[in-house]
């Protein structure tokens, strides 16, 4: 069983317990539990929020509401539906799409994106983190490109489905199976065991 | 994999990754979700799926934010806890609110076996699936169910193995003043610590072993649960998020245990 298996799995179950403590003391108010949480988590919200939404200084915007809202609500957080780390970056993506649904919003981030390439994740802010990204992007590769390309777009790209249908000029009911069919493969191949 | 039974189940992932269209849409799809154990499961592993993602485009965050995010802080009003939740999550780490409903290791591994036996039959029940279609849904249920509980226990498990075998993991072993010992693992790195106590003295009735983090000055103390012994013998409690400073101690409190100690603690010790 998992228990028994090497390194990697008991590290990462090392790593969630000790976010959902810390989250529990956010939500009893300590500030220090609330800073040791920003170490962990801020770069990975900042980074996701960036890919989003690719505008620099409104990305450091939605990372601010973010990890206040955070701080805010901590007490909502309950560890037997998901871990810390996924407690946060949903929020994170949430913001993250809701500011870049907006009409003009998007208008404008088409424009930007006819003129600038998607930045690339290559400048991983910490070894592990850059261990992750290679993980990560092994596991990507072995999706087919069309699963690989609709759960880039509707994830890192902020793209609601149908947006994502109109991009690829593909049929919804082919974008809903894709995604899930890309994500139950992605979930297998990192190992995800919730 | 469960095989999607309408066309609202195929929508867990793009639910999952927000990108519903519509608030609507949302709210539909929750709706379905309360009523379908297998998409709420499948929904929380795309989300954990979804976290790697973030966690793989880790950006160094603009130097002004953390002095930003931590000034506003102070003013902002934090909402209170949700009582169920705070029930749910004692039971994963045991804390004072739960009075003596410390997760031992013994329960843990038995939950953990009866959970494998539950498994072995679900893995059999599956096989005579194919005929008796309306079951499948109710064994999915006990196996999502089965599953979580499962993970639960393992990773607590895991947890306190990894403290026992952080690289770091220092071990210290001190009498208490009313007798017997208390053994301590800590590892910095992890900031956690695993408490296992014999040859406490047996309890008069009406009291309880209780745990505390004593803070640094300016930190607080905080009760960490009631420790659940046998025979004057505990098994292995977690504490995590210990901070810097932290001391660990026992109290002999009154039954449920008290807010803050009210007595002077049998033992403490360094817990970072």
């Amino acid at each position: 069983m998992r228990a028994s298996e090497p390194e990697l799995p008991r590290q990462q179950g090392g790593e969630d317990q000790y976010l959902d403590g810390l989250l529990s003391r956010v939500a009893r108010g300590e500030k220090a539990a609330f800073e040791a949480v920003y170490d962990s988590l801020a770069g990975p919200v900042y980074g996701l929020i960036l890919r989003v939404v690719r505008d620099p200084a409104q990305s450091e915007e939605v990372s601010q509401e973010v990890l206040l809202e955070v701080w805010r609500t901590a007490a909502r957080f309950d560890p037997a539906r998901g871990t810390a780390a996924t407690w946060v970056l949903t929020i994170a993506h949430r913001r993250a799409v809701d500011r870049v649904r907006s009409a003009a919003a998007a208008a404008a981030r088409e424009q930007r994106n006819a003129e600038i390439p998607v930045p690339h994740d290559d400048v991983a802010a910490t070894v592990e983190a850059s261990l992750d990204a290679e993980r990560v992007r092994q596991c990507l590769e072995s999706l087919t490109e069309a699963q690989r390309e609709s759960i880039t777009l509707a994830y890192y790209g902020g793209y609601s489905y149908r947006q994502v249908g109109e991009r690829l000029g593909t049929a919804l009911s082919t974008i809903k199976t894709r995604i899930r069919d890309g994500l139950i493969r992605m979930r297998d191949c990192l190992g995800v065991s919730w | 994999m469960a095989r999607p039974r309408n066309d609202l189940h195929i929508l867990t992932g793009v639910y999952a990754l927000d990108a519903l269209d519509t608030a609507a849409e949302v709210r539909r799809f929750e709706r379905h979700m309360n009523r379908c154990e297998g998409c709420t499961s499948e929904v929380r592993g795309f989300r954990e799926t979804a976290t790697r993602l973030a966690i793989a485009v880790t950006r160094q965050p603009p130097p002004g934010l953390r002095a930003a995010v931590m000034a506003e802080v102070a003013g902002i009003r934090q909402v209170p806890g949700d009582r169920a939740r705070r029930a749910r999550r004692a039971a994963l780490l045991p804390r004072l609110a739960t009075a003596g409903a410390a997760l031992g290791l013994a329960a843990a591994v038995s939950l953990a076996v009866v959970l494998v036996n539950t498994q072995n039959q679900l893995g059999q029940t599956q096989q005579q699936l194919g005929q008796a279609q309306h079951q499948l849904g109710q064994t999915q249920q006990q196996l999502s169910q089965a599953k979580r509980h499962l993970i639960a226990a393992q990773t607590q498990l895991a947890a306190i193995n990894s403290v026992r075998t952080a690289a770091d993991a220092t071990l210290v072993t001190r009498a208490t003043s009313i007798g017997g010992r208390v053994t301590v693992v800590k590892s910095a790195a992890k900031h956690q610590i695993v408490v296992t106590a014999s040859g406490l003295p047996p309890l008069r009735a009406g009291k309880v072993y209780q745990l505390w983090l004593i803070g640094a000055p300016g930190n607080r103390i905080r009760s960490e649960g009631l420790l659940a012994t046998h025979h004057g013998s505990s098994g292995p409690v977690l504490i995590s998020g210990v901070l810097r400073g932290d001391t660990f101690g026992i109290t002999l409190e009154p039954r449920g245990g008290t807010v803050q100690p009210t007595v002077t603690p049998i033992v403490g010790i360094p817990a970072s």
